[in-house]
């Protein structure tokens, strides 16, 4: 083994430890924070659009079309304004619709949330465009009491075939909500996972969801201990919160039945995909000001790498003129110095990406947890490598000031006996 | 005990390791020369003392014999070959492997070993990078360091010393310039320590020009030269008057 260039470099920056660490961290923080907004950015609002669906349309009684979305696509929060049964039927038939589904949100299964729908939201609605539902294990329910599970929701929640759960009457974790206990659902199928919100979510029909509602009424009027069956249903216990509707093919169709909802005051009507996207295009303008903000960041990190070699440059000029005397030219301690700015760069970067894959890990699982988005915060390999490139790039860039230092060292005054 | 001759008096040699000819430095264009010598020559293996009060020049010369800083005027060969008609990375190079250098103050790497800094000057030579790490050990145990992987840092003055004169061997140089070596060091020790410095390079065949304000070790050397400061000069010239 032989000394060469590498090795004083690295011994170098070993000498500088504390130095040269706080430098690669902070190259390593803004790399993370660039990577993790640029592959988030793109991820999240496919994920939005994927989790959409098949749905031309979303119509509810909500205040506007993003909530609508929001409550009835992604389990944000539950509806506020019901549909009545009748309301839905009169709907349907005014309408060429391809199909419809009916969808009731506002009970709860520990945090996960419970839509009660009917046979129709596995076989007219998609969860992806293109991708059927499909089912991991059991059935879909064909009877009051049963659920099937969302992939997510079953894991997290441990739950398996023929599991008994009771659920709550309410939202995940509100005010007000009660478990019905007296009565028992039980888990008939479990879900592929689609990679949308409604992986997190149970399923049932609407008559079980409606008996519970109807009970509490009933309740209210005959105190505890009754029962209550499908029998005991009244018009105001069946309402629904929002409707998945579909005109198919006929483009033309679909024009002229959103004009026609939209002018109607009764009822709110949103194309969830461009809902989404105007979601994104007002995010947008914040992410354009966090990007900035990331790569303001990056700069500083490049000022920090130039402030740490400049002032390492003070220390180390006696290093350089001793090894100006040993026989290194001017251009190589150049380069010495150029090639601790690209390693700080290089690892800064790799640690970044690190960071940045972790980063994604947490807020994939917070925003499936708290919004119901899976999002899949992942750029191509050749990303990656070009951020990394970019990093060492910048990196250099700031080593160019400390390795004109560098060069510029007078071997003679650097080597004068101190007076 | 050798003889002490001047330099100026020696025939020139084109085998020789150092040849001095009308050098003439001055800090400024038209300043009075801080440097003059017309001749001055050293042969392979032969060991020559500089002496000099403070600011008569002797460490600018060695610089200039380095390479390090260029002179007004003349010319410096080492093994024949004249240091400052070579330009950057062809002189750093070219002194390399031919100067050794020994400072007062060692200016050994930090953090390094000692023998990491043996290995530094045997990058910059034409000796095969294979037996670098052979030829380091042998010169570390031959001046008497029994733990050349310990940090030169750790080491006490004396072997930092020692340490400093096998990286200026390294190369197998054709000179080696020694600048104040016993400078920061007691009598004894300063005997040991030019023991080593003038049997290290007698054993490599190397010439040896050492700079030192101190008269008494000036018997030791083949050659002695007392370099005059411009002050001492202009006293001379008043007192002439």
């Amino acid at each position: 083994m032989s000394m060469s260039d590498w090795n004083i470099v690295t011994r170098s920056m070993r000498t500088r430890t504390f130095s040269s660490i706080v430098t690669i961290l902070s190259v390593a923080i803004a790399v993370g924070l660039v990577t993790l907004l640029i592959s988030m950015r793109d991820a999240g609002e496919n994920s939005f659009k994927r989790g959409t669906g098949n749905v031309q349309m979303l119509i509810s009684k909500e205040a506007g079309p993003l909530p609508s979305v929001l409550n009835s696509m992604f389990y944000a929060s539950p509806p506020t304004t019901p549909i009545t049964w009748g309301q839905y039927l009169e709907l349907k038939r005014s309408y060429p619709f391809a199909w419809t589904v009916p969808t009731q949100l506002g009970d709860s299964y520990m945090d996960a949330p419970v839509m009660g729908t009917d046979g129709s939201f596995f076989t007219d609605f998609e969860p992806a465009l293109g991708s059927k539902w499909e089912l991991a294990t059991g059935a879909y329910f064909d009877a009051p009491f049963q659920v099937v599970v969302g992939a997510d929701a079953s894991a997290r929640l441990g739950l398996d075939l023929g599991d008994s759960v009771a659920l709550e009457h309410g939202a995940p974790r509100s005010e007000g909500g009660h478990v019905h206990d007296e009565f028992n659902f039980e888990v008939v199928g479990i879900l592929e996972p689609t990679g949308t919100a409604h992986d997190r979510a149970l399923f049932t029909s609407l008559e079980s969801s409606w008996i519970i509602h109807a009970h509490d009424r009933r309740e209210a009027i005959f105190g505890h201990g009754i029962t209550t069956g499908i029998n005991d249903l009244l018009d105001e216990d069946m309402k629904i919160t929002g409707v998945y509707a579909s005109l198919g093919e006929r483009k033309g169709a679909l024009v002229q039945v959103l004009s026609a909802l939209l002018r109607d005051p009764n009822w709110t009507v949103a194309s969830p995909a461009d809902t989404v996207g105007n979601l994104f295009s007002i995010v947008s303008n914040i992410d354009q000001v966090l990007l900035a903000m990331a790569i303001a960041v990056m700069l500083s990190s490049g000022v920090s790498i130039l402030l740490a070699l400049y002032n390492s440059m003070e220390q180390r000029r006696k290093q350089i003129a001793v090894l100006r005397v040993l026989g290194a030219s001017r251009k190589r301690v150049f380069s010495m110095v150029l090639t601790e700015s690209a390693i700080i760069g290089l690892l800064g970067g790799a640690l970044g990406i690190a960071l940045s894959i972790l980063g994604g890990v947490i807020v994939t699982n917070v925003l499936a947890q708290r919004v119901g988005i899976v999002i899949e915060p992942a750029l191509p390999l050749d990303g990656y490598l070009m951020i990394v490139l970019a990093s060492v790039a910048l990196s250099c860039v700031a080593g160019v000031l400390p390795a004109i230092v560098a060069y510029r060292t007078s071997v003679v005054r650097a080597l004068r006996p101190a007076m | 005990m050798p003889q002490n001759i001047p330099f100026g008096v020696q025939t020139p040699d084109p085998q020789s390791a150092l040849r001095i000819k009308s050098l003439v430095h001055r800090y400024q264009r038209g300043d009075h020369p801080v440097i003059q010598i017309d001749d001055l020559t050293l042969q392979s293996g032969e060991q020559g003392v500089l002496t000099g009060s403070s600011g008569s020049g002797k460490s600018t010369l060695l610089n200039l014999i380095a390479g390090l800083m260029d002179p007004s005027e003349g010319t410096i060969e080492i093994a024949g070959t004249n240091i400052h008609a070579l330009r950057g990375p062809g002189r750093d190079r070219f002194r390399g492997r031919s100067v050794g250098m020994v400072f007062q103050t060692h200016h050994l790497l930090t953090g390094f070993s000692a023998l990491e800094n043996v290995l530094a000057a045997l990058m910059f030579s034409d000796i095969p990078r294979a037996d670098h790490r052979d030829r380091g050990r042998e010169l570390l145990d031959t001046l008497g360091i029994p733990t050349p992987d310990q940090r030169v840092e750790r080491l006490s003055i004396g072997q930092q010393q020692r340490v400093a004169i096998a990286r200026a061997l390294a190369c197998k140089p054709a000179l080696v310039l020694a600048d104040e070596p016993t400078a920061s060091l007691d009598p004894d020790n300063a005997q040991v320590a030019l023991d080593l410095l003038q049997d290290a390079c007698r054993a490599s065949n190397a010439a040896l020009l050492c700079v030192t304000h101190d008269h008494r070790f000036v018997d030791r050397f083949d050659r002695h030269e007392h370099l005059i400061s411009p002050l001492e000069q202009l006293q001379g010239a008043l007192e002439g008057a």
